[in-house]
């Protein structure tokens, strides 16, 4: 009950979804940089293949020459060649 | 970003290589505590090369532990570092800061003082005059009173319409404009006559206002009234008036000049002999290779200053003496060839004299030969208006 209401003053005031809640944010830029904000941690790295988990299921990032190029506490960016990427989502 | 990265670099950052089988759990463990990685690169299978700040390697090294992780560090890159270089090098830090602050030190005193005249016209001694009034090289800046300077270097000298000194850098420019001497104005309404103020024969005279003195034809020395300030009528008698005419003479130019036939001239052989020295004030030091090896030569010497930036002079120049040889070639001219040289060079400082070229009306040429040498004489005779005004004083 709280948490709804919470939500509902917070969509009065527009304010971006990914800033009071846990959802991901998933910038892609051009082909070859992807920015994640909200996550929470990386399963595997590999030069060819990502997944990142976040608090709404996993990314699974397919590439080559694939950087982290930052990981801070918020946000994640991976720069490379990427060529697919695809969401596994959490069934709860 | 870029402000984190420089904010990094200020405190230092390691890279450094992590290998082992869990690196995702060690990655992540770094993140759940906050630490920031950036330039992540797996090398291969196990490998992994990431910057992390210095402060936060000890902790790093514990989580690697404890998952299983090796880590050795690549490179150490950040101030920190760069300067733990140089801590050994003391005699570097100390001159550094020595060379610090002589510079410092030396900002404070004029070391040049450039004279910008307008229109390039030079004034004679103003250098001596300055350096009496207070601005001399080594003077310190906050000593320069440039209105004082100005003042007194104006009371001194009439020949100066207009002063300034700008302290910049180093570099005392003073901008001088020449004044001009006052010419002679004679109001309109005072009584003048017209006075010659060169020598020649009159060839036209026409007397507006006034009595004209002198007629078509006579020659007239520089002084002489051309035309009188006063006018005589048959019932009013003598009335002054501000003399008023144009007058035109024949004035001659004459130049003479010997050319022996035969002369030394220096001609140069094109080879140059270069030294150089340092001169710190008045204190030089030369670096000589020795007695030159010419027998006859000149001798050139430049001063350059040395600057650091545009305007900020150092009390240290360069001094670069070029030694140019020269021979002694004798020459021999006939008497053609000495007559036509005589001739060109005088007709060309002839030439810069006379104002207006258009009005030369004749030309004479004498030559005298001698035993050894010619005389040329040379006179051009040019039309010109002649004639000032000169206040009748009763």
């Amino acid at each position: 009950m709280k948490k709804s209401r919470m939500s509902r003053i917070n969509k009065m005031l527009e304010i971006p979804k990914e800033v009071y809640s846990d959802v991901p944010k998933i910038s892609v830029i051009g082909f070859d940089e992807m920015i994640i904000e909200n996550y929470k941690g990386i399963l595997e790295y590999e030069e060819f293949f990502i997944r990142i988990s976040t608090y709404k299921g996993i990314i699974s990032i397919n590439g080559y020459n694939l950087n982290l190029e930052t990981m801070t506490n918020d946000d994640i960016r991976v720069t490379g060649k990427i060529e697919s990427f695809d969401f596994e989502r959490m069934t709860d | 970003m870029i402000i984190k990265r420089i904010v990094n670099y200020i405190y230092g950052y390691l890279r450094i290589v992590v290998e082992g089988y869990y690196i995702e759990r060690f990655m992540n463990i770094c993140r759940n505590k906050g630490y920031m990685m950036w330039n992540i690169k797996k090398n291969n299978d196990i490998k992994i090369a990431l910057n992390i700040e210095i402060k936060k390697f000890k902790d790093i090294c514990r989580i690697a532990k404890k998952t299983g992780c090796h880590i050795h560090i690549k490179a150490k890159r950040g101030l920190p570092f760069l300067l733990n270089k140089y801590k050994k090098r003391k005699i570097f830090a100390l001159c550094l800061f020595i060379i610090i602050a002589v510079i410092f030190f030396s900002s404070n005193f004029v070391w040049n003082i450039e004279i910008i005249e307008e229109n390039g016209i030079e004034i004679e001694n103003i250098m001596e005059d300055i350096h009496k009034a207070g601005l001399k090289i080594g003077e310190l800046k906050s000593n320069i009173n440039t209105k004082e300077i100005i003042n007194q270097v104006r009371l001194n000298r009439d020949d100066i319409a207009w002063m300034g000194i700008e302290l910049k850098g180093t570099n005392a420019i003073v901008k001088l404009v020449k004044a001009d001497k006052k010419p002679e104005i004679v109001d309109e309404d005072e009584y003048c006559n017209i006075v010659s103020n060169k020598n020649g024969v009159i060839t036209k005279i026409n007397a507006q206002d006034g009595t004209a003195n002198v007629k078509v034809g006579d020659t007239v020395s520089e002084g002489d009234i051309l035309i009188n300030g006063w006018m005589e009528g048959k019932y009013t008698g003598i009335r002054y008036v501000h003399a008023k005419g144009e007058i035109e003479a024949r004035v001659w130019y004459t130049m003479n000049k010997t050319i022996p036939y035969n002369t030394t001239e220096k001609q140069s052989t094109g080879n140059v002999e270069t030294n150089y020295g340092i001169k710190i004030n008045n204190f030089k030091i030369n670096f000589p290779k020795g007695v030159s090896k010419f027998n006859f030569y000149d001798t050139i010497e430049t001063e350059n200053k040395i600057k650091l930036f545009s305007n900020f002079y150092l009390p240290i120049s360069i001094v670069k003496t070029t030694n140019e040889e020269y021979e002694n070639v004798q020459k021999t001219y006939s008497v053609e060839e000495a007559k036509t040289l005589g001739i060109q060079e005088i007709e060309k400082e002839l030439e810069e004299k006379i104002e207006d070229k258009d009005k030369i009306v004749n030309k004479n040429i004498n030559t005298y030969e001698n035993e050894n040498s010619i005389d040329i004489y040379v006179t051009y005779e040019v039309l010109e208006n002649i004639g000032t005004n000169e206040k009748i004083v009763f």
